[in-house]
């Protein structure tokens, strides 16, 4: 089939895999880009519960401003999609039952 | 420490990056500030880390080259940084900023606020359901990370961004299961007169469709995302037909899928500027809510000045050029002489907004489009409030998005309002009959991101809080 | 076409609202005018702080008859009664707090200090550097943001006109008073000013002289937090006043001052402010440190040299009265507005008013 935009997927070279958890899962992911890239990918789309009614949230504008995708690392509630990907990094949700 | 500079600019976007560039060539020192760690903008976002090779793309290569004009000129940058305060000084400008979780200061004699735009998404039910992605958002991901929303994609939405997303997603390796866009060819053939300004995008933008129809990708001209299934993630994406003022007409009809991008064109941000002391005017050709400025970017404020999206959607060919004259603009306030070289570039500007506002024009949603907001839906994401609770609290004489906001939380949580207030301005013009000029968003405040009371806490000693004198008894 | 009033009051906020519906179960038809919202200026944006223990001694009366109209309103408001500890850090600070709260328990208010086991048992979160600590159970908070929306619900139930976003822009004598609105003209028989900060402008168009300033107070809130504490927390200087709401958002305020004026629209806020009152919170509150701040704002809090409230007739115009510069003013307001009601009335107040004709640079109240 002609195909007038190329899938250029094959292409793409990352950096080498590492692991982070996220709710104790490992979730592989390339150290440098976005937590939320990697969560996503991984297939962790439900990030968090909406504080009034309990909903699954995940990710929306993905540059930091919506507060959907935030998580916690080390205490701190940060926006997932500005936070990079570190090996190692001990990621938990803002779920109410986790 | 509080550093001193001529001219501060924030926001490394196309706008911003070249209002920068254009007054540094004139030997003002300059400082260019943007929360993202590379500049770019939302147009041109960079690559992260993680990809040591890609394919080019016209994004990533105006990006790229951006990126080496600021690296051999003499502006200073400072990414991931978020200023979060402005304020005006007797002698200019200071800008509290939060990096590496510190807040700093930097001192300017002038100002320039190239912020750009936000999306907007008309609330539809089950928009909140994790895999559903702002349209525009999604290119943050693709352009950033290369990383696509789901395996198979329902993409929604108005004006060109919809096929651009499209074709990335298929450039990616992903599928698009349908493209669902409420312009109609019609609207698209009205557009090409100013679009043939602009033959390289044109040419661009019909291979996006031709490669979606070769593909067998349904679109669904004249539609409209109308429900979002599925439970915690997404499942499938209802749409229905619309009419000329895009009101949902006709049955549903679904499409399964895993994810959905969708979006309804673009609002100013306007935050930054409101703080920084510039009223609002009401101008629908180029997004909403704008702040009001005059030529080349100046404003009422004294050394202050706006370019860029964040001023009038008028796309990123405008943007770079507004930024240069901008730059040279808040150059002259500070002694160059700029008004030949602005003279040069306006008839520039012109032609590029004028196809910048054509693609506005295509992408601003029209009033129908609001009924598909049902009484159900949540409008404020963070608060979980539908459109039944606001329109209930508007019967009851909350007039104004200020009032809604207080009696409700609509605007109060983690997000600012960012994402209801547009929606909630327009129900509130509708129920009583107003013109949405008359109903402005709520009072911008500080911080303009959340910012961590340890940061603003810092390291301190008790007894260097400056605790003044207690109240009388 | 104008329509005829018995009583204009102008300025919606607590003051004018409260003294609006008194007026009204006292049989009177008034009309409540605001340049803006009803609730949105500083009976809009407080912190929303009942504490006794950082009133005024000789307001105390007034702010303990006050704590019994907020527990009426109850839900409507936000109204909860959780009980308050002010702290203090130092010895100077607690000497000041030994002075004061003996003074303010003298005027009625059931404050008493606590141990430092005691103060541990009820709010653990808290710093271990208090060096001593003062409770008042009276004491607790409103949402102010809920001003407008329950004043609104009040005004309709009881059929009291009002209109928003109607600035009174000229008032001229006649027989009453006709004023000019955005809204178009207004005739009423009597006017009560209630323009809070913006009492000067407002008194100038009838040619009076109120030597009314503002205050530029500060208010920032964080995200939702796990519960960190169940009382309302203050400081021996009143520089913090502390909360949690029951969505887990942290309320810091403290008359820590922005910038700007009434005159000149919403006021700003000033970094060099809200980054000393956030400190001082965290001292009191370590755990706050890992909240992020989503929002300060300015509300303007208006007062006259001696710091007491404006209630009574306006002097030189019969048939005019004045209400505002009340300090605490939520937490009183809605009481003094039932005050101020009845004498206009014409009936005798329960607690005496504050003359506005007095002269504010003696100690006469
Ligand atoms: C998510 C998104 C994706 C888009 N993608 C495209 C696209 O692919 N193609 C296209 O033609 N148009 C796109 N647009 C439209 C976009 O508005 C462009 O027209 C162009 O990027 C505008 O340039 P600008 O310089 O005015 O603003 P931007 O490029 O948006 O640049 C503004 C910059 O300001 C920074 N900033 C904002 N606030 C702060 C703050 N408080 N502190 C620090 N930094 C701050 C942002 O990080 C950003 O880098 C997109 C818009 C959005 C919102
Ligand atoms: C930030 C802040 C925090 C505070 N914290 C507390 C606290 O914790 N506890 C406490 O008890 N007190 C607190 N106070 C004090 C309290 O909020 C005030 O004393 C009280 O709300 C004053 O009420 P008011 O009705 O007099 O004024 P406002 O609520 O300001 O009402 C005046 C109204 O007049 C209107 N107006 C002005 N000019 C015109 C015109 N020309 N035409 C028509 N309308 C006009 C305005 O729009 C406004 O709505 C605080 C004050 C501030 C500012
Ligand atoms: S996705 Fe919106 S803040 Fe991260």
């Amino acid at each position: 089939m002609i195909r007038l935009v190329r899938d250029q997927s094959a292409q793409i070279k990352r950096a080498s895999e590492v692991r982070f958890t996220f709710d104790g899962a490992q979730v592989p992911a390339h150290s440098g880009e976005s937590l939320l890239a990697a969560l996503i990918r991984s297939g962790h789309l439900h990030l968090r519960d909406a504080p009034e009614d309990g909903a699954a949230r995940g990710g929306f504008c993905c540059m930091g401003l919506c507060q959907e995708c935030v998580v916690r690392i080390e205490g701190q509630v940060v926006e997932s999609c500005r936070a990079m990907v570190t090996s190692g990094l001990a990621v938990t949700s803002l779920k109410a039952r986790t | 420490m509080t550093e001193h500079v001529d001219i501060a600019v924030i926001g490394a976007g196309p706008a911003g990056a070249n209002a920068a560039l254009a007054a540094s060539r004139h030997g003002l020192s300059v400082t260019l500030l943007d929360e993202q760690s590379k500049p770019g903008g939302q147009v041109w976002r960079a690559r992260s880390a993680a990809i040591l090779d890609a394919p080019s793309t016209p994004e990533s290569a105006a990006g790229g080259a951006l990126r080496q004009r600021l690296q051999n000129s003499a502006v200073a940058r400072l990414g991931d940084t978020r200023v979060w305060q402005i304020e005006r000084t007797e002698d200019g400008w200071v800008l509290h900023l939060l990096r590496q979780g510190r807040v700093e200061q930097r001192r300017a004699r002038a100002l320039v606020i190239a912020t750009g735009a936000r999306e907007f998404v008309q609330p539809v039910p089950g928009w909140t359901t994790p895999g559903v992605l702002g349209l525009a958002g999604a290119t943050a991901l693709f352009k950033q990370d290369l990383t696509l929303p789901g395996q198979r994609t329902v993409v929604s939405g108005t004006g060109p961004l919809v096929f651009f997303v499209a074709a990335e997603i298929r450039r990616l390796g992903g599928e698009v299961a349908g493209v669902i866009t409420p312009n109609g060819r019609g609207d698209w053939l009205r557009a090409l007169p100013a679009m043939l300004s602009r033959p390289d995008l044109l040419l661009r933008g019909a291979r996006w469709v031709a490669d979606l129809m070769l593909a067998g990708v349904p679109i669904h001209w004249r539609h409209a995302v109308s429900t979002v299934a599925g439970d915690g993630r997404v499942a499938a994406v209802g749409f229905r037909p619309l009419d000329a003022d895009w009101s949902p007409v006709g049955a549903e009809r679904g499409i399964a899928a895993d994810s959905l991008c969708l979006g309804n064109g673009l609002i100013p941000a306007v935050e930054a500027a409101e703080l920084a002391g510039v009223a609002l005017e009401h101008r629908p050709e180029l997004g909403g809510w704008l702040p009001r400025r005059g030529a080349d970017g100046e404003t009422e404020v004294p050394g202050l000045f706006l370019c860029g999206d964040g001023a009038g959607i008028r796309g990123a060919a405008a943007a770079e050029i507004d930024g240069r004259l901008t730059g040279l603009r808040a150059a002259q306030h500070l002694g160059a002489e700029t008004a030949s070289e602005r003279a040069a570039l306006r008839p520039r500007y012109a032609r590029a907004a004028r196809f910048g506002m054509a693609m506005t024009a295509l992408s601003m949603p029209r009033k129908g489009l609001a009924e598909l907001t049902t009484p159900d839906t949540i409008v404020c994401r963070c608060e979980s409030l539908t459109g039944g609770v606001i329109a209930a609290e508007i019967a009851a004489g909350a007039g104004s998005t200020n009032a809604v906001k207080s009696g409700l939380r609509a605007g109060m949580g983690a997000c600012g309002g960012k994402f209801c207030q547009t929606a909630v301005a327009r129900m509130i013009a509708a129920a009583e009959d107003r013109a949405e000029a008359e109903v402005p968003p709520p009072t911008a405040r500080p911080p303009l991101r959340p910012v961590p009371v340890s940061a603003l806490a810092g390291e301190f000693d008790y007894s260097d809080l400056p605790i003044p004198k207690p109240a009388p008894l | 076409m104008s329509q005829e009033f018995d009583i204009a009051v102008i300025g919606g906020g607590i003051m004018g609202c409260a003294t609006a519906l008194r007026l009204s179960e006292g049989g009177m038809r008034p009309i409540v005018l605001d340049q803006g919202d009803l609730g949105q200026g500083a009976s809009g944006v407080n912190a929303g702080t009942l504490s006794l223990q950082i009133k005024r001694v000789k307001l105390m009366p007034y702010a303990l008859k006050g704590h019994h109209a907020w527990e009426a309103m109850g839900e409507a408001v936000g109204f909860h009664k959780t009980g308050g500890y002010t702290l203090a850090f130092t010895e100077r600070e607690a000497g000041l707090l030994h002075e004061r709260q003996a003074l303010k328990a003298g005027a009625g208010a059931p404050i008493s200090f606590v141990s430092e086991r005691e103060l541990r048992a009820a709010e653990p979160m808290l710093t271990r550097k208090v060096l001593a600590a003062s409770h008042c159970p009276e004491d607790g908070y409103a949402n102010s943001s809920l001003t407008g929306q329950y004043y609104r619900g009040r005004l309709r139930d009881q059929g009291i006109a009002y209109r928003e976003r109607c600035p009174v822009t000229a008032i001229d004598r006649d027989v009453g008073f006709a004023l000019t609105t955005a809204g178009g003209p207004i005739r009423a028989r009597r006017l009560l000013l209630a323009a809070g900060a913006w009492l000067k402008p407002v008194a100038a168009l009838l040619g009076v002289d109120l030597p009314v300033r503002a205050r530029i107070n500060t208010v920032s809130v964080t995200e939702r937090m796990p519960p960190l504490t169940a009382s309302v927390i203050g400081h021996a200087t009143g520089l913090l006043t502390m909360k949690q709401k029951p969505n887990g958002t942290v309320l810091v305020g403290g008359g820590w001052q922005g910038r700007g004026t009434p005159q000149a629209g919403r006021g700003q806020v000033s970094a060099d402010s809200v980054m000393p009152n956030l400190a001082l919170a965290q001292y009191a509150l370590p755990a706050l440190a890992r909240a992020r701040v989503l929002r300060s704002w300015t509300g303007f809090e208006a007062n006259v040299p001696d710091f007491y409230p404006l209630a009574g007739a306006l002097p030189g115009v019969e048939d005019a009265f004045v209400l505002g510069c009340v300090r605490g003013g939520y937490t009183i307001g809605p009481y003094i507005g039932g005050l101020m009601g009845d004498f206009i009335l014409g009936r005798e107040p329960e607690l005496p008013l504050f003359d506005p004709a007095r002269d504010f640079n003696e100690d006469t109240i």
